[in-house]
């Protein structure tokens, strides 16, 4: 499917709200490569831009200046019809909360990016994803019938299942408690290392940003160091520099 | 309070401005009938001042009250009995205060266009209605002024008015073609008049001949009316009432204003039911605005739970909350009726102006009368007070606590009470509906319109209950046919089947009332057509401008080539036991061959007696009893020899010798002739107008089924005004749903959101709200469609004395309606999809940071 290594660029990425003396630059001039099956963390202090950056990579948002790319495709240039196409065929989300349509079960949640596009569900990998998050006997439930460890299962489940390029999660464990938010970030990390998928999270918990294999800090809309292999004191002894 | 309820709906107008435009819709169409029957009255007002107010003093016969309901609708200008002769001019004339008396006499005529063809057709009379008199040349007691030639001074003469005259294509010294009840004259055009100071005759054509020719014209020697003038500064109440100690009994004199005012006061009274009737539509309009009130405040509350929460957390009571809540409610009671009263007084000048382009001017100055301003604001006020009143009750029960609660959606509380609740007052209403239509109860009316009230209410609460498994069931289907989207439109109606049942049942009032004049209308047309195919004669014979056909074209009928014979039938009012009653005089001997009539037996066993219909019957009256008939000649005591059967065809039946003995004159009001069997009805029929063209161009010659489609143009006719008033109700519930689902959409904005950022397209977006649209307006209509069939069957059913035999079930309106329910759903989910469609994704997901 893909030539290069690389899931997801962006090149001189600028992103301004606001226009005269109110306007904020929330991104300023970013360039950044996820490369592809790796557990990619942004991290950085309230107002850093590091869900803008999210927003702007994953196509839900339009960046002022620059481009960026997914798989291979720049998304920047195209027109709104074709970068939902783009998120449908190509991303997975998951999101801190309300990450589920209410009325639709959980297994109908789960299947819905390939309801969306008309594909058909490869049981085996379906069965497969259900039996690692464990939500076998939860798939006729509603979301209001789940608890919020095992929504945010459902949400995982739900970005795994059409096997997209790349995944984006903002805050997916932040809702949670510290067991369930645990389990929640074993699961993506295994999704990383024993299926090659690829993930992009935003967080601010350096416990959470601890389960990837690379952490970007991001300060004033500006990435301002890269951290490989981490654990969570490196992360907090990071961060505690950054001024938090 | 006042201040946060202003802010409130300051700070989101948009969910509440179809709220306010179904209001302001159901009070327009008060003010704009209020305001139009205002200007026709005021119009008519200003007609009658011309007409009697020159006039000082009025001589006339004292109004019986209307007797038997067979005479012509058109009261108010038709020409009466010439009761006064020259001795009673001539006492008047005597009279102190008295400057002059003037004989006045209506004939009964119709002035023909130039060059007018007579067609036999019952729709194509000579023209506008005629009003002839006899020419004074005194310009108070004429009512018009001369503008052009001379006044008729010679027999043979006649002037119009100045704008008839060119409009049927006459120029003075023209000869003008007057035909009247004995047959055409020609009369020659010496001169033009306008009627009072702007000659508006409401469309009509005024002409003024000699006394002697109104005499010749009428076959009478007197005056129906005198027109007395009095001399300067006397009193015209004193000369009136000394007027009247001359005049014979049942006679009196009036001065003119005070016979202006009468009519006028008369004419109010027709206007006000005109102004009932209207007003019956605005409120089933309102009505139907409740139910969106109602839903509009419900999901107000339910958005509102944690802001209600928070207030009540910080010490604002329940009470506040509540009053905070109707206060809104006022406010939008006023801003929307104040839109409808002015949207209501414009749509009403428009109608004005509309009408005088088509007919002249009908109407006075429109203003804005003060009790529409009233009843526009008591019943925009009213209806949005009473529907916010549950709503704001539930809004001051939220607990604290909820605003502590994560999501906001409507509290799952089981149907049930619901529908324990709906199946009792639907009963009810059934019970109601079936006790007024079948038991002969007083005042069934009460029963039918509080039972279908109750009804709706039940049907609304149960339709809740069908709308689940409806949904349930739909969700497959509409799986299938739109995949994921159609599958999310049928959840989303499952979801709150409150909210949808109400928006629905919006709907379903509407279409009930439409689906029930449709199957009332059809049923009807049914039983006009099958009677136009009980006759076995081929033409109808009928008189287009007196109801009386002229003996002598029935001499030219009935001795034309190919007629066999003429079956003649005569109605008249009789007095039976001191009250007035209709009488059928039949041609006995051919009566029965010529129609299938509801009679027992035949008539030829009337053998001099009577037969009598189903109201006297219904008195006790028996075969074998003897009743006292008063005709205006002389009075009968006869045998009841024989029953007829459908009731309002006449009271009394009797053969055309009896009534000539009890009448002074027995006028065939219908003919039905027979043709010989080698006749060819279309030359029959074309040779005898040929024949009537000459003398008697305004009978009419029809064939059963002309007449019978004619009928039911006119059925359709009345089918078209009522769905056209119902259109008010039905736009206020197409907006209903858009106002439910622009609401829902807002509710579900993060739900959007979150499908727009896993790809769904826009487009899906659209297609999922459409769906739901669709479906809610669909099944509204549908249920709509089952009460008012249902309700319209019961109904004939009802009726079946009078001749309803079958209940036509009208398909093809019904094809209509769905089809346009699927349309409007369409169009009422526009604004609903694009603002879905356009949602921010960003901000639809975006959590607190």
């Amino acid at each position: 499917m893909t030539t290069t290594a690389l899931a997801a660029t962006m090149r001189g990425g600028y992103k301004d709200y606001g226009f005269g003396d109110t306007a904020v630059r929330a991104l300023d001039g970013i360039n950044v490569d996820i490369a592809r099956h790796e557990f990619t963390a942004i991290m950085g202090p309230s107002g850093s831009g590091k869900s803008t950056l999210l927003h702007t990579l994953a196509g839900l948002d339009r960046l002022t200046a620059g481009e960026s790319s997914i798989a291979d495709i720049t998304i920047t240039s195209l027109p709104e019809a074709k970068v939902t196409e783009v998120r449908r065929d190509h991303i997975g989300f998951v999101f801190q909360s309300f990450n589920l349509i209410p009325s639709l079960t959980a297994k109908e949640n789960i299947t819905l990016p390939l309801d969306i596009s008309g594909k058909p569900v490869d049981k085996a990998w379906f069965d497969e994803i259900i039996g690692i998050l464990g939500l076998g006997d939860r798939l006729t439930h509603l979301p209001a019938e789940l608890s919020g460890g095992q929504q945010q299962r459902v949400a995982v489940a739900r970005a795994l299942v059409a096997r997209p390029e790349i995944i984006f999660a903002d805050e997916p464990s932040g809702n949670l408690d510290s067991r369930s938010g645990a389990e929640l970030l074993g699961f993506m990390r295994r999704a990383v290392k024993e299926f090659g998928q690829t993930i992009v999270m935003v967080t601010h918990d350096p416990s959470a940003a601890a389960y990837a294999d690379r952490i970007l800090f991001l300060e004033d809309g500006q990435i301002v160091d890269e951290m490989r292999e981490p654990n969570a004191d490196k992360v907090l002894d990071r961060m505690k520099q950054m001024g938090h | 309070m006042f201040r946060l309820a202003y802010k409130s709906v300051k700070h989101n107008p948009k969910r509440l401005l179809l709220t306010a435009v179904a209001v302001a819709l159901g009070v327009a169409l008060v003010s704009a009938t209020l305001t139009l029957t205002n200007a026709l009255s005021s119009g008519f007002n200003s007609l009658f001042s011309e007409i009697y107010g020159g006039t000082d003093v009025i001589v006339e016969q004292v109004a019986e009250e209307q007797a038997d309901g067979t005479g012509s609708g058109n009261e108010m200008f038709a020409a009466g009995e010439s009761t006064f002769d020259a001795q009673d001019l001539a006492a008047i004339q005597a009279v102190d205060g008295v400057s002059g008396a003037y004989g006045g006499l209506q004939v009964t005529a119709t002035v023909l266009a130039a060059g007018f063809e007579p067609t036999g057709d019952l729709m194509s009379s000579g023209g506008p209605p005629t009003q002839m008199f006899n020419w004074t040349g005194e310009p108070d007691v004429d009512r018009a002024t001369l503008i052009d030639g001379a006044g008729p001074a010679a027999d043979g003469e006649i002037v119009l008015d100045v704008d008839s005259a060119p409009s049927l294509g006459y120029e003075i010294g023209d000869s003008v073609t007057v035909a009247t009840v004995d047959g055409v004259t020609e009369l020659t055009l010496v001169g033009t008049v306008r009627f009072g100071e702007s000659n508006s005759l409401q469309g009509a054509v005024l002409a003024y001949v000699t006394e002697s020719e109104a005499h010749a014209l009428t076959g009478e020697d007197g005056y129906q009316q005198i027109s007395v003038l009095t001399e300067d500064g006397a009193d015209n109440e004193a000369v009136a009432t000394a007027i009247n100690e001359v005049l014979p009994d049942g006679t009196r004199a009036i001065t003119g204003e005070a016979k202006a005012a009468e009519q006028a006061a008369e004419l109010d009274d027709i206007l006000q039911y005109i102004d009932i009737f209207a007003i019956a539509f605005a409120l089933i309009a309102l009505f139907v605005g409740s139910y969106i009130i109602v839903n509009t405040f419900r999901i107000i509350v339910t958005q509102r739970t944690r802001e209600f929460g928070l207030m009540r957390a910080i010490g604002v009571t329940g009470r506040q909350l509540r009053s905070m809540i109707l206060l809104e409610a006022v406010v939008i009671a006023i801003v929307a009726s104040t839109i409808g009263i002015i949207v209501g007084y414009l749509g009403a000048l428009g109608m004005s102006a509309l009408v005088e382009a088509f007919s002249g001017d009908l109407f006075g100055t429109v203003t804005l009368p003060p009790d529409a301003l009233l009843w526009s604001y008591a019943l925009g006020s009213l209806v949005t007070l009473v529907s916010a009143l549950l709503p704001a009750i539930h809004a001051s029960s939220i607990s604290p606590m909820e605003a502590l609660r994560e999501s906001a959606t409507e509290s799952k509380k089981p149907l049930k009470m619901r529908n324990v609740v709906g199946g009792a007052i639907t009963l009810l209403g059934l019970v109601g509906i079936f006790v007024g239509l079948y038991t002969g109860v007083a005042d069934p009316y009460w029963y039918v319109g509080a039972g279908a009230m109750a009804l709706i209410i039940g049907v609304t609460l149960l339709a809740a209950q069908v709308l689940v498994p409806l949904a349930f069931g739909l969700r497959d289907v509409l799986t299938r046919m739109f995949k994921i989207d159609g599958k999310l439109a049928a959840n989303n109606i499952r979801r709150e089947p409150r909210r949808s049942a109400n928006t629905a049942a919006a709907l379903m009032i509407g279409v009930m009332l439409l689906a029930l004049v449709a199957t009332f209308t059809e049923s009807l047309k049914t039983v006009v057509t099958s009677q136009f195919t009980q006759i076995n004669a081929e033409l109808f014979v009928l008189d287009t401008q007196t109801g009386v056909v002229p003996q002598g074209a029935m001499d030219i009928i009935t001795s034309a080539d190919g007629v066999d014979y003429v079956s003649s039938l005569s109605i008249n009012s009789v007095e039976f036991e001191g009250m007035p009653e209709s009488l059928v005089a039949v041609e006995a001997e051919t009566a029965d061959a010529a129609y299938d009539y509801d009679n027992e037996p035949d008539f030829t066993e009337l053998d001099g007696g009577v037969f009598i219909g189903p109201d006297i019957q219904d008195r006790g009256v028996e075969v074998g009893d003897q009743v006292t008939l008063t005709g205006d000649a002389d009075t009968l005591t006869l045998e009841v020899t024989g029953l007829y059967n459908t009731a309002e065809d006449g009271s009394f039946w009797v053969e055309w010798s009896t009534a000539e003995q009890m009448y002074e004159e027995v006028g065939v009001v219908q003919g039905l002739v027979v043709l010989d069997e080698d006749a060819d009805v279309d030359e029959v029929q074309a040779d005898i107008l040929e024949q009537l063209s000459a003398e008697y161009p305004l009978v009419a010659l029809q064939q059963p089924d002309q007449l019978a489609a004619l009928a039911n143009t006119f059925i359709d006719l009345i089918l078209g005004v009522i769905s056209a008033l119902l259109g008010a109700a039905l736009i206020i519930a197409i907006l209903g749903v858009a106002n439910t689902l622009l609401l829902s959409v807002t509710e579900r904005t993060r739900e959007i959101g979150l499908l727009r950022a896993v790809g769904v397209r826009k487009s899906s977006i659209w297609r999922m709200i459409t769906i739901e649209s669709m479906v809610m307006a669909v099944f509204g209509t549908v249920l709509g469609m089952i009460l008012g069939v249902g309700l319209g069957a019961a109904l004939v059913r009802a009726l079946e004395e009078f001749g309803f035999t079958t209940i036509a079930i009208p398909w093809i309106w019904l094809i209509i309606y769905t089809v346009g329910a699927a349309i409007a759903g369409v169009v009422a989910a526009i604004w609903p999809a694009w603002r879905a469609s356009r949602m921010d994704i960003l901000k639809a997901i975006a959590t607190d940071g």
